[in-house]
């Protein structure tokens, strides 16, 4: 379900997934982020740590093009996509969720599912316009592998709830599950856990671990440590707007470079 | 009596297909038009100004700009027209990532500000005097037909259009670009992030409404042969969107019953069988209050209408939703 076509990865198998380079956010006079770079290939988890204000959401509004750089470079498998908008880049593979579940609460948790399924194809007016068998084809296609995803994530059993009756745990696995019926390469989890009970904490560890297998490379917001070395391949720590550290969690551990981020 | 039942007929024809387009806006793509007044006089304006001919003439008495006299059903396929590009300027200016209390007030304002140069500017569409004497479709047909027949076949086709609009509407409701205007609606970044191009696809729907609500005024003027900027004031979007959330937004059905409700059993009704209370005019002003009074009273008890938006199932036993703040 979730790997890359063959002729996509054979294509494309000399790139890095994300190549940041120098990238800079402003917002009005404070810079949140201050020449930011960083690279990873793909099946990789990487975790990105740092203190409150350490720029990581910015980082990654950023690379999900929901803010715009100032300077640098974001290149997704050799593409250059820093001035395209979010849309181009999700549909590029560039898929995220956001640190308050951005789960549409008019739509239920299937229709969740189906609305990032059917892909811009099937979300245009012209498909609307178009014939019904057409856009019955396409649903069903889009409507098998929401289940699939959900029976997966073992969430079947709420795929009627509006988003709006979802529990917080709830909302952040059904958002995780939405992102995988887009195929994403990369994908950016903006703080998974918050606010989630502890076992279905484990359980999004687990399934991230699992989308990383399908060949997903994923980078990760995070705060709890006990996630970030459970699952993460490596570990960036960002401190005022910069990344200062980047390695195995446990290299990262014993530099310092933790403490000093969080003390500074 | 048979006279007003058509009458009535045609107004809820065209009351409802407009609903059923600020719906669409509203109700599926969440923007709150409060200017949807303004797309349905700019068709009725429109439908006038292409039947009546050159401005001069026999129609001296009034100014008018685009004067022409276009065969049925042309009128009706402009009107349509000219609201579909009304609303296509106002959506580029007011449709761009702003807030929605925002873009209220803009819309809010533009009914406001439209009707005032309307009622100023003579040369545009005769001033706060209005259009009158706009010749009704094929009214040759009147002679053979009479009054009362004709009347009765203007319903009827309203009635058709009328059932092909939702027609139109159902299609569009279905489809994966229904869902993702109402994804767009809940959390635009995080449709965005799925590679949904909720401007452009709220521009659309946008349009669509306005179309649809151009094609509403053609209708009522083709009856009425008059329209005057007394009969489009902001508030009168206030009348359309109380209907749509008593019946139940984003629910074609409810919407039908809260237009019903609304428009024709408590605004029509009310005008022809409440007797006069107080000065002249106080009943006019209770009708606009008791509907701000309905509105709150159906947010407050029933805040998803009557007949509230269908949920979509797919699996048979679905659980009890939890509480918020649950596991």
């Amino acid at each position: 379900m979730l790997q890359a076509r063959p002729d996509e990865a054979a294509g494309r198998i000399d790139h890095a997934v994300l190549d940041v380079r120098d990238v800079r956010v402003r917002y009005g006079g404070v810079e949140a982020v201050s020449g930011a770079a960083l690279k990873i290939e793909a099946p990789q988890v990487v975790g990105l740590i740092g203190p409150n204000g350490a720029g990581k959401s910015s980082l990654l509004a950023a690379i999900g093009g929901q803010a715009q750089s100032a300077s640098g470079s974001v290149v997704l498998l050799g593409e250059d996509v820093t001035r395209l908008p979010p849309h181009r880049r999700a549909r590029l593979g560039i898929i995220r969720t956001f640190q308050t579940a951005g789960v549409f609460d008019g739509l239920t948790a299937f229709e969740n599912l189906l609305v990032a399924g059917v892909g811009e194809e099937g979300s245009t007016l012209r498909a609307a316009l178009g014939t019904r068998a057409q856009s019955r084809r396409r649903t069903q296609a889009a409507s098998d592998l929401a289940r699939q995803v959900l029976e997966e994530f073992e969430i079947w059993h709420i795929a009627d709830l509006y988003g709006r009756e979802l529990s917080g745990g709830q909302r952040r696995l059904v958002e995780i599950a939405r992102c995988l019926m887009r195929s994403p390469k990369l994908l950016l989890l903006d703080e998974p856990t918050v606010g989630v009970a502890p076992h279905l904490v484990d359980r999004i560890g687990e399934h991230c671990k699992r989308i990383r297998e399908s060949g997903v490379a994923i980078l990760i917001v995070e705060h709890s440590m006990e996630v970030i070395s459970t699952i993460c391949d490596r570990v960036i720590v960002m401190a005022s707007g910069q990344v200062i550290d980047d390695g195995p969690f446990d290299v990262v551990m014993q530099s310092g470079s933790v403490k000093e981020a969080y003390l500074a | 009596m048979s006279f007003y039942l058509s009458t009535i007929v045609v107004y809820f024809g065209a009351d409802l297909m407009a609903a059923w387009g600020l719906n669409m806006q509203f109700g599926w793509a969440g923007v709150p038009n409060f200017a949807f007044i303004v797309f349905q006089a700019a068709g009725a304006y429109t439908y006038a100004t292409v039947t009546l001919g050159p401005s001069g003439g026999v129609t001296a008495f009034q100014h008018y700009i685009f004067g022409a006299n276009l065969p049925f059903p042309l009128p009706f396929i402009v009107s349509a027209l000219a609201g579909g590009v009304v609303a296509l300027v106002l959506g580029l200016i007011t449709l761009r990532p702003l807030r929605r209390d925002y873009q209220a007030a803009v819309f809010l304002l533009f009914a406001v500000i439209a009707v005032d140069v309307v009622s100023a500017d003579v040369n545009l569409f005769n001033g706060s005097n209005g259009l009158a004497a706009v010749p009704q479709p094929l009214a040759g047909i009147q002679n053979s037909l009479g009054l009362g027949g004709y009347q009765w076949l203007y319903a009827a086709f309203v009635v058709v259009i009328c059932a092909a609009v939702l027609t139109l509407i159902r299609a569009l409701g279905r489809s994966g670009w229904q869902r993702a205007l109402r994804a767009a609606r809940d959390d635009e970044p995080a449709a965005r992030a799925l590679g949904i191009n909720a401007p452009v696809l709220r521009l659309q729907v946008f349009v669509i409404g306005g179309m649809i609500a151009g094609l509403s005024g053609g209708l009522l003027v083709g009856l009425i042969s008059a329209w005057s900027p007394g009969g489009w004031q902001y508030s009168e979007t206030f009348a359309v969107l109380t209907g749509i959330i008593l019946g139940g937004i984003s629910n074609d059905w409810g919407v039908l019953i809260g237009t019903f409700l609304v428009q024709i059993a408590f605004q029509e009704l009310t005008a022809l069988f409440l007797p006069q209370i107080g000065y002249p005019g106080l009943s006019d002003a209770l009708v606009w209050v008791v509907i701000g009074l309905l509105w709150l009273v159906v947010l407050y008890f029933r805040p998803r209408g009557i007949w509230p938006e269908r949920r979509m199932r797919v699996n048979n036993a679905p659980p009890k939703p939890v509480e918020r703040g649950g596991l």
